[in-house]
């Protein structure tokens, strides 16, 4: 149910309780007390210039005929009439000014809280929950929180009125009030139940949207299939069983929602004939004035109104209410990788000691155990092994993306929990599976890791991987966007990016996961040379799924079970005609010379 | 004059023609359509306001009865019973007016996305291939629903409510003429203060939406780039960066919200009924109007309320309606230039291809393919390599009329494409894509696709020969097996096997495939060159390919480097002349 995707609860979710609720609410809220103040004093103003206007009209209406001086009596009145409305537009308009003000700062400080929180949290958390929802989170829920606010304070200026009203007709006449004051039962119980059925009908009118939508996404990308095959009308009919539904499930909401409003008009209308009736009599029987019947008659509206609004309040205060919580949730959510020291590192060496490291994820069976792996100062290494070995693993604990459970991790003989991590991670580039290129120029992403480097500096680089050629396939050089997460380079190019984002960080310690997409042979070409430049300078660690890669390592080091089972280098391995060999025959074969030139062969004879 | 789309590939009768001269010219040729459901909502709209009158005239009576003290109870009786069947009435007529106006525009949101879609079934390959399918999307869902709120409650409200704006103009001038001054002024103040409030309001409502849309689409960026975020340890400069567009957000939002706040028809309505009130009072001071018409008129001053509160949001709904037309009318309108060619060129195709001198540009870009010339026989694969932006897709899109050549001509058995009729030209050429679609339908009836009269044996065959069998017949349904329900997810290798299939079925002359998958094992790399080995015997075909194997063993290799052909010949001719070709060949 996409609707509702971002309501899910998830594991970091917790239930607070109303005080703790509210308090965390208070405290976003204290800054703005003096604020908040105004408002509520504003509001309660208004509540007044609201509904006074029609006790002083009934007065007018009253004792305009006794008056010894009709006209100013007359100026008098309608003054103060005029100084009321006017009143009421001037607090409104106040009203307005501070809670935008007031509710639009609520929400950037709660949404950058939320923010902090989701980028310092740890990596594990980001893999367990999905990013989807955390910025939903962020932006959406910190939005309805908004609301809520802006909720409250116009139902309580509303709730205001309608008491002053009450007020003000029960001091008048309480049995006539009483008329007025039973539509409240009447109409919060109908509001009650429309509310169920219309809410009903929305859900249904949303499904039915929904099923159009993904009828036109798949219809529309497989358009061109369509033609090519001459299928249109076959599509054409998914398309159109979709429409029709949704046009009468929609009608149906149509006729729901069309109906409330001329029935609360129709309630309205039988109790302004009631007071009619009940108002004459009373003015007969000298209970009341003519005036104050007609006051009961403007008031009726302006009473009705806030009851009308306050029923489907309460509804709109749990959704604001849960998005509060799950925001908390995000920014409470506890850490897992905690460091004990911060020890700042301006520059490192590059050694790297696993001894006797054992690593699970989330309690469950270990990834790592007992593991020992000792990584020289300048060494590249090739790590090989089926799908969960625990290649990734490695490289996890050594960027501290991860807490592993015992043992201990050195970098240059140094434990890797007592460094601040912002310094030990400046000393390192990374490179992912897919490599992740942020909207803007290709200049920028390179920066992205060291934001002083000179343009100069950054064209040298680039010169030196073939002559700069990669470069030139890009339409604007350094200054081509890139487009939303890098959608407008290929595969290769982004690549190449990420490449040169490590290239211009000259980190101690290299870490790549290799790509296993598929990339055109001359720009292969270049990421190898860009790579061979890379590992000439730092200690490499490559999760390798390239042959070339694999033998441009020092050492390539074979993982089965989190332990390490074989090392040494290519040719040594491959004569041992042990697990190495097995796994070059599963995925590297292919890449060899060999079977390449051979292909033709192995076809023709199939 | 209606444009109509005689030409296009696909037709299929809609309901009725409409005018898309313009915008409002088109959304009303749409309403007339639906004019018993308008007129319902007409009459409703204006008896519910004329309804609203009567309680407003009967209380000024009233009162006079009330001041007068003179019992007169069956007048009050008949009095109430007339306001309280009025307005019981007038909540029937209202009923009217949004049922009326909300069927009209239900049923005009199905038709307009039908025609929407009927014309997009109709746009040619050349249309399909460079829209994105988001912004079709877009169309067909977002804007075809604001043309439904563009009458309901858009248009619904405004005629609604205008009537309402006439009550105290005609009814003032019964009491006394000079009553008509308050409601005149008020009534021209409005129309010119919604029109500054709207004009104000548009921009700012747009700065909103864009300065959202920049948080938004950048925190979703860092969230799910996160590990980059981190690995650079660039946390602080991301939540910089936030903050940043947090604010130029929260400012934008108080922008909007004052203007909101200022909302001058609200003072309008303010000073109309404190006005009206005085000038009644004074009118009733000289003696020139009763009490009780003082009550009636201020009462339907009252009525001003109305259309004061809706113009808050139903005339920007109207234009919202009316941006989301104008955008699917430019869709609609946006023609293709390639023409069927009825008489044209109707044989089998052999498969004899020539390029001569051909270049080749998409509108105001530099030349994505320069002078380019060759010339292949029928049968023979062509690898065409090169690196992203190099030309070899364009390349392949000009041989079906993807697109049409801007300078040269291409030829195929001979015959100028532009010659051959369209669909003999297109039915004997199949493409397979980079991102190859599927749809959520069986294996079967995506493999069936193209000949859904295909018997269960050819498909299998199909399928033999696409290497896919073994894997389709391992999944839990076999054939049966719908795509994309219930976690079934095919790789790419997998799905791209499946479009083989399909083209195997329809049996084409030429076979264009542009193969970006990647094998993860030996295996599966042994399965894919297999099957693309089958495909290409007995037919010409043209593969765009980073397999190196695939360049050893096709006839012909071309090179594409910045749109031109940099190297062309067999595998042995290439590694003695090229230097770039060498050494990607060396390991």
């Amino acid at each position: 149910m996409g609707f509702y995707s971002g309501l899910a609860a998830e594991k970091y979710d917790r239930q607070y309780s109303n005080r703790a609720l509210l308090s965390k609410i208070f405290r976003y809220a204290k800054p703005h007390s003096g604020q908040l103040i105004i408002i509520s004093i504003v509001v309660i103003l208004r509540s007044f210039t609201e509904s006074l206007p029609a006790l002083v009209i009934s007065n007018l209406l009253d004792k305009v005929t006794l008056a010894e001086n009709r006209l100013s009596f007359i100026f008098l009145l309608s003054g103060v009439v005029f100084t009321l409305e006017i009143g009421s537009y001037i607090l409104n308009l106040i009203r307005r000014k501070k809670s935008v003000r007031v509710i639009s700062e609520l929400i950037r400080n709660l949404s950058t809280d939320a923010f902090s929180a989701a980028a310092r949290q740890d990596l594990a958390f980001h893999d367990l929950f999905s990013s989807g929802k955390i910025v939903s989170r962020i932006s959406s829920d910190t939005r309805e929180f908004g609301t809520l606010i802006n909720l409250t304070t116009e139902v309580l200026s509303q709730i205001l009125q309608s008491i002053t009203i009450a007020i003000i007709l029960i001091n008048t006449e309480w049995r006539m009030a009483l008329i007025v004051l039973s539509l409240i039962p009447i109409v919060v119980l109908y509001m009650i139940n429309y509310r169920k059925v219309a809410r009903k009908v929305t859900r249904e009118g949303m499904r039915a949207m929904a099923d159009v939508n993904a009828a036109i996404k798949e219809t529309i990308s497989g358009i061109a299939i369509a033609k090519n095959f001459r299928q249109e009308k076959s599509i054409f009919d998914l398309f159109d069983k979709a429409n029709q539904t949704s046009y009468r499930v929609n009608i149906k909401r149509g006729l729901i929602l069309s109906i409330m409003f001329p029935i609360m008009r129709t309630l309205g209308g039988i109790t302004s004939g009631i007071l009619v009736y009940a108002g004459a009599i009373s003015v007969y029987e000298g209970i009341v004035t003519a005036g104050a019947w007609y006051m009961f008659v403007l008031s009726m509206d302006r009473f009705l109104m806030p009851i009308f609004n306050i029923a489907s309040y309460w509804t709109q205060v749990q959704t604001g209410l849960s998005a509060a919580e799950r925001i908390f949730a995000l920014i409470d959510a506890e850490h897992s990788v905690n460091q004990i020291d911060n020890y700042i590192v301006e520059k490192i060496q590059g050694q790297v000691d696993f001894n006797n490291i054992t690593f699970s994820y989330q309690g469950s069976e270990n990834l790592l155990t007992n593991f020992n792996l000792h990584i020289q100062q300048g060494e590249s290494i090739a790590i090989v092994g089926h799908t969960g070995a625990g290649k990734t693993s490695i490289s996890r604990l050594i960027t501290r993306f991860y807490e592993y459970q015992s043992g201990e991790l050195l970098i240059d003989g140094r434990d890797i929990r007592s460094y601040n991590i912002e310094s030990l991670r400046k000393n390192m580039g990374i490179v992912s599976q897919v490599p992740f290129l942020f909207e803007g120029t290709v200049a920028e992403n390179i920066r992205y890791a060291k934001k002083d480097i000179t343009s100069e500096e950054m064209h040298a680089i680039a010169k030196s991987i073939g002559k700069g050629e990669w470069l030139e396939t890009l339409p604007d050089g350094f200054e081509t966007q890139v487009g939303e997460r890098g959608s407008q380079l290929s595969m290769g190019q982004r690549q190449m990016v990420a490449l040169m984002r490590v290239l211009v960080q000259k980190p101690a310690i290299f870490i790549l996961d290799e790509a296993t997409a598929s990339i055109d042979p001359f720009t292969e070409r270049q990421i190898q040379i860009a790579l061979n430049m890379i590992l000439k300078n730092s200690t490499s660690i490559l999760i390798a799924h390239r042959l070339s890669t694999v033998r441009s390592a020092d050492r390539i080091i074979v993982l089965r079970s989190g332990s390490i089972i074989e090392s040494g280098n290519h040719e040594s391995l491959i004569t041992r005609q042990g697990h190495y060999a097995e796994l070059y025959n599963t995925y590297f074969r292919h890449q060899s010379l060999l079977y390449i030139e051979n292909a033709k062969h192995l076809v023709n004879h199939t | 004059m209606t444009i109509t789309t005689e030409s296009s590939e696909f037709l299929i009768s809609t309901r009725y023609k409409s005018n898309r001269n313009s915008p409002v010219s088109w959304v009303i040729s749409h309403a007339v359509h639906q004019w018993p459901f308008m007129l319902m909502g007409i009459i409703g709209a204006i008896g519910n306001a004329s309804l609203a009158s009567v309680p407003a005239i009967y209380f000024g009576q009233v009162f006079e009865d009330l001041v007068d003290l003179q019992p007169d109870f069956e007048s009050i009786t008949r009095i109430a019973l007339i306001i309280l069947l009025s307005q019981v009435t007038r909540g029937i007529l209202q009923f009217a007016r949004n049922y009326g106006f909300e069927l009209a525009a239900q049923r005009m949101e199905r038709n307009v996305r039908e025609e929407l879609y009927v014309n997009l079934l109709g746009k040619s390959m050349t249309f399909h291939a460079l829209q994105s399918v988001g912004e079709l999307m877009a169309r067909a869902t977002n804007d075809v629903r604001e043309v439904n709120y563009m009458f309901s409650p858009g248009i619904n409200m405004v005629f609604g409510s205008i009537n309402f704006l006439f009550i105290p103009l005609i009814l003032g001038p019964q009491f006394h003429p000079a009553l008509i001054a308050v409601p005149a002024i008020f009534l021209i103040l409005y129309v010119i203060s919604i029109w500054r409030y709207l004009v104000v309001l548009r921009p700012i409502t747009s700065q909103v939406r864009e300065s959202f849309g920049n948080m938004n689409s950048r925190l979703a960026e860092a969230i799910d780039g996160i590990e980059t975020v981190k690995g650079a340890s660039q946390e602080n400069y991301e939540i910089d960066l936030f903050r940043t567009n947090a604010i130029a957000y929260r400012d934008h939002s108080i922008k909007q919200g004052d203007v909101e706040a200022r909302f001058f028809p609200l003072l309008l309505l303010a000073l109309a009924l404190s006005f009206g009130l005085l000038h009644a009072m004074l009118l009733y001071n000289q003696g020139l109007i009763s009490l009780g018409n003082v009550i009636s008129y201020f009462s339907s001053l009252s009525l001003l309320g109305f259309p004061t509160f809706t113009s808050i949001f139903s005339y920007s709904q109207i234009s919202l309606g009316l941006a989301g037309a104008r955008r699917i009318l430019e869709i609609m309108k946006r023609e293709d230039n390639l023409d069927q060619n009825l008489e044209g060129y109707h044989e089998p195709m052999k498969g004899q291809v020539s390029f001569n001198n051909v270049s080749f540009q998409y509108a105001d870009f530099e030349p994505a393919i320069k002078d380019v010339t060759f010339s292949i026989h029928p049968g023979q694969t062509v690898a065409v390599v090169g690196q992203t932006g190099s030309g070899k897709t364009t390349l392949a899109r000009l041989i079906n009329r993807t697109y049409d050549v801007a300078k040269g001509e291409i030829c195929i058995d001979g015959v100028n494409v532009k010659d051959w009729y369209l669909d003999t030209l297109r039915s004997q050429i199949s493409i397979i894509e980079q991102d190859i679609f599927l749809f959520s339908r069986s294996i079967k009836e995506n493999i069936g696709f193209g000949n859904p009269n295909a018997t269960q044996t050819e498909i299998e065959n199909a399928a033999k020969a696409a290497q896919a069998h073994e894997f389709i017949i391992e999944l839990d349904k076999g054939y049966e097996t719908v795509i994309g329900e219930r976690g079934v997810t095919l790789s790419g290798g997998q799905r791209q096997r499946l479009a083989l299939a399909r083209a195997f079925l329809t049996n084409p002359s030429i076979l264009i495939l542009d193969d970006s998958t990647s094998a993860i094992d030996s295996e599966t790399e042994d399965r894919i060159q297999k099957a693309i080995f089958n495909a290409a015997k007995g037919r010409t075909t043209f593969i765009i390919t980073h397999r190196l194997s695939q360049i050893r063993w096709a006839d012909l290799i071309i090179v594409m480097r910045k749109g031109r052909i940099s190297d062309i010949g067999t595998h042995e001719q290439l590694m003695n002349a090229s230097l770039a070709y060498r050494q990607i060949f060396s390991e």
